[in-house]
């Protein structure tokens, strides 16, 4: 890899007052962490609003409905002049015979600037119920969903995890699956369950998906912790480690999208749980199938050589994917936004682009209109983001926006990874049918005769 | 009546008893937990946003703006209605301005909105945090408005400052006070009142193209849809028509009443075109006042002669049935009533199921006109309706409603093909464009298509998956 000199033009940051966010609130990335534990209820103390909230992180999880039960206090005028505790007191007693092992309380905005005490009132309930009582306060205000992640994680963490018990040797704690802005996230999930099946690798807790209360109380015991996010969980993988000793592997690497970053990626794990002849038969194998399957199937990226590309993201896929794109599709970055900003995402962004000699414009912790903006100076052929992308660069030069996070345009019954070497096929195919929606015929030179 | 009351029926009466036991408090939900529809913000939000070239300034955090920004506003307007991609700004409040307010945030805001998004109109929208802190929205809005060039108005939309239908009213009358004293009369012009969900006219455009279709024939104008895709400009010029009406009375009445009562303007009070005694009432609710009335009937007397066909059938089909309708799945009560009349219509015995008391509540004024225009059908509630969660109690009110429909002859379903009940279904559903409008005539051949498949099919295996899909497999 070539080292340069070139250095990214970062856009400046405007002191904006008036923003258009493509992130949601703490509450929603809080309830995001609290349905992926399994055989548990969420109680939305908040107005009824918040519940849509809670209902979007729901489909984030891919809860089933028919096995997970969302409430909501419904806060009204009375319970912000004289407070709600007396009414979240009433709703998880109407909760106390749902068969479920922990009812998460989230407090909204309302509640938390009226200084409702969702920890004493479930403290003074705990005795009541047979379920665990687990409140997090985690209002909108506190910040980003991500933030929200954390601030979820962090209450799980600290409240649910048992400290006694043996390391489990070879082991490994995943962090934050569902920070990660692919609409299928659970499959970026399933290959690193299915990869560190294979390297022998066992997997005590996974914070959070799927998960059941006992895989929490046990998470202490993993040797090692995988953050599975460049944009949240990085708080909780430190806590771990500070608390429990537990190692964070795979640390400032790029997520495992593209050919050379799965390698680094898989090298990474192969040298740490001293299985490397395995990570690199993986390796082999994966790229292989990629190149086999590419000469089958003729990837029209191929000829978008060269093109100047945008990637406007969430960090998690977005760093990613800037070698992918440069690399294995042969396009230029111009621009890259991200949805977030923290000093970790610059730095390994800034890293990325160093080793690729790259210098395209970035905007950290962009919004619709920055987006916007920056399309319209940079305008790049090929834009890597989401339906709104699709909409924002109406009327710019861009040939084609590939749907790759965000989706509300296209639809998937069939998860779809973007991790691993399926991934590549899958983000080829995204291009291919973007590709193939480009050149399709809008209008007709004449009619047929029958 | 077969059906009584008993531990899976909560209440078996009609419309008038029902909500006689709403107003006396005796139906209200006990659970706090039991079905949360939107809040304030969100049906404020929907109206204003209803505005073209409007830039709706939420002064909160990045979660209320969100939903709007996805669903409202990327989702529905510009994949599926050919809207362009319009702003959903925010201030983006945190802790330090929970702590400190957010007024002079807002007001930066405002002067940033403007000068970014060139708008014609800006509404600021308080939400829960604003409201609570106490951030003067209303000064704000009348300083920003000194130092850009557009109004600038202010909406109290806390989530908790008012049920989901608080929220649509508060917004309609604040665009009252865009609407400028009128420099003229539009002959034969009207607004269409009520409209919501962003600038396409209305939730589903096919029934608004109904009415807009039929009014043309009649020779009336339109000057503004409020608030579904109407211009500023519209809005100012909204008290030079001869005429209010509504695409929905429940929406448009209280825009409607207020405009009547401050600028003396007319409101034509007609129910939802559903049907040919409804859709000739509408069409001559606006038409009469008008002095159009003789246009009016010959357009009637030609599309009824277009439709007679179909008018046949549904009297053949439907007379000496059951019509049993649910609310909770059709799209929202009103319509559901306005179909039981028109089940009523062509014969059938109309039975409406599980229409939430809070449905009731919170429509107490449509609920008494149609009552006054005679719509009292009989009414079930079933406990499924009242449970724990809004999830599990689906699969209560399936089997609810399955047994209720055993225990009348002859019955048809109007719902949607959500419901697997063992009698005729006529899927009428909004979500499948093949046979849209419901309104008005060309609704009256769509129905009509609906319940000769519905009755041409009723043998044909249901879906095991689908069923499996939304109630669990048995």
């Amino acid at each position: 890899m070539e080292q340069g000199n070139k250095a990214p033009r970062t856009a400046p940051s405007p002191p904006e007052k008036c923003t258009d966010p493509y992130l949601r609130c703490a509450f929603n990335g809080a309830a995001q962490t609290a349905l992926g534990v399994s055989g548990s209820a969420l109680l939305a103390h908040s107005p009824q609003g918040c519940e849509y909230l809670v209902n979007n992180a729901f489909t984030s999880q891919e809860c089933d409905y028919m096995e997970t039960v969302t409430l909501c206090t419904k806060l009204c005028v009375d319970e912000i002049v004289h407070g709600g505790e007396d009414l979240l007191a009433r709703t998880i007693r109407e909760a106390k015979e749902l068969p479920i092992s922990a009812l998460f309380v989230l407090s909204a905005c309302g509640p938390e600037i009226v200084g409702d005490d969702i920890n004493a009132v479930c403290e003074t309930l705990q005795p009541e119920v047979k379920f665990r009582l687990v409140p997090i306060e985690c209002a909108g205000f506190r910040g980003s969903q991500y933030d929200g992640i954390d601030i979820a994680l962090d209450t799980i963490l600290k409240r649910l995890v048992q400290g006694s018990g043996k390391k489990i040797p070879d082991s490994v704690c995943l962090i934050a699956p569902h920070a990660n802005a692919n609409p299928t996230w659970t499959a970026d999930l399933a290959w690193v369950k299915q990869v560190l099946t294979r390297l022998g690798i066992r997997i005590v807790a996974t914070l959070t998906h799927r998960t059941p209360l006992s895989e929490i109380e046990r998470a202490a015991s993993a040797e090692t912790s995988l953050l599975l996010s460049h944009d949240a969980g990085q708080k909780a993988a430190d806590y771990l480690s500070d608390a429990y000793g537990i190692e964070q592997i795979c640390r400032g690497i790029p997520l495992p999208i593209g050919m050379t970053n799965t390698q680094r990626w898989l090298t990474a794990l192969g040298e740490r749980f001293d299985v490397l002849s395995t990570a690199e038969d993986m390796v082999a194998e994966g790229e292989r199938m990629v190149t086999a399957t590419c000469r089958r199937k003729w990837p029209m990226a191929r000829f978008l050589y060269r093109t100047p590309a945008a990637i406007i993201a969430d960090a998690t896929i977005g760093i990613p994917l800037v070698r992918f794109v440069t690399e294995e599709m042969e396009m230029t970055p111009e621009l890259i936004a991200l949805y977030t900003s923290q000093r970790p995402v610059r730095e390994l962004l800034e890293q990325e682009l160093k080793s690729l000699n790259l210098s395209p414009r970035i905007a950290y912790g962009t919004d619709v209109y920055r987006t916007r903006s920056s399309l319209l100076e940079v305008q790049p052929r090929v834009v890597f983001g989401s339906t709104i992308e699709r909409h924002a660069a109406r009327g710019l030069p861009v040939a084609y926006i590939v749907e790759v996070v965000r989706l509300m345009r296209l639809f998937r019954m069939i998860n779809r990874e973007y991790f691993g070497y399926t991934g590549i096929l899958n983000l080829f195919e995204c291009v291919q049918n973007e590709w193939i929606i480009g050149w399709r015929s809008k209008e007709r030179r004449y009619e047929a005769k029958w | 009546m077969p059906v009584t009351e008993n531990d899976s029926i909560v209440f078996h009466g009609d419309l008038r008893q029902l909500l006689g036991k709403v107003e006396s408090g005796e139906m209200i939900p006990k659970l706090q937990a039991s079905h949360a529809p939107m809040c304030k913000f969100f049906t404020a939000y929907y109206v204003i946003s209803g505005i073209r070239h409007v830039v709706p300034l939420v002064h909160g955090p990045t979660g209320c703006p969100l939903y709007m920004s996805d669903f409202v506003r990327t989702r529905e307007c510009c994949e599926i209605r050919g809207i362009p991609l319009e702003p959903t700004a925010c201030t983006a409040l945190d802790e330090s301005h929970v702590i400190y307010g957010g007024e002079g945030k807002l007001l930066e805001a405002v002067k940033e909105a403007y000068f970014k998004y060139h708008p014609d109109l800006i509404v600021i929208l308080s939400c829960c945090c604003s409201g609570i802190i106490g951030d003067d929205v209303e000064s704000v809005a009348r300083e920003a408005e000194k130092v850009v060039g557009c109004r600038v108005l202010a909406l109290r939309s806390e989530g908790f400052g008012g049920d989901f239908r608080s929220g649509y009213e508060d917004a309609f009358r604040l665009i009252m006070d865009v609407m400028e004293p009128p420099e003229k009369t539009m002959k034969r012009t009207i607004n269409i009142l009520g409209a919501r969900w962003g600038p396409p006219p209305t939730e589903f455009s096919w029934d608004m193209d109904e009415i807009e279709r039929l009014l043309a024939l009649v020779g009336i104008q339109v000057n503004a849809i409020i608030a579904g895709g109407c211009t500023v400009e519209q809005i100012k010029h909204a008290r030079e028509v001869e005429l209010n009406a509504s695409w929905c009375y429940d929406w448009g009445q209280k825009l409607g009443d207020l405009m009547q009562e401050r600028f003396g303007i007319p409101y034509s009070r007609t129910g939802q075109p559903y049907g040919p005694a409804a859709t000739k009432e509408w069409l001559l609710g606006v038409a009469t006042p008008l002095g159009m009335e003789a246009e009016a009937l010959t357009v009637i007397e030609r599309e009824m002669r277009e439709i007679e066909p179909d008018l046949a059938y549904l009297r053949q089909a439907l007379s000496g049935k059951t019509a049993i309708i649910e609310i909770s799945e059709f799209p929202g009560p009103i319509r559901a009533l306005s179909l039981a009349r028109m089940a009523s219509e062509f014969g059938a015995h109309p039975v409406v199921i599980n229409v939430h008391p809070y449905t009731i509540k919170e429509r107490m004024p449509s609920i008494r006109f149609l009552l006054e225009s005679g719509v009292n059908p009989e009414i079930i509630l079933t406990q499924g309706l009242f449970r724990l969660g809004s999830f599990r109690s689906s699969k209560e009110t399936e089997e609810e409603l399955e047994a209720i429909v055993q225990e009348y002859d002859d019955a048809i379903f109007f719902g949607n093909s959500g419901r697997f009940p063992p009698c005729p279904v006529v899927n009428l559903t909004l979500m499948n464009p093949a046979f849209q409008p419901q309104y008005g005539f060309v609704g009256i051949k769509n129905i009509a298509a609906l319940v000769r498949q519905a009755l041409e099919n009723k043998d044909l295996p249901r879906s095991r998956l689908f069923r499996g899909m939304l109630y669990g497999t048995r």
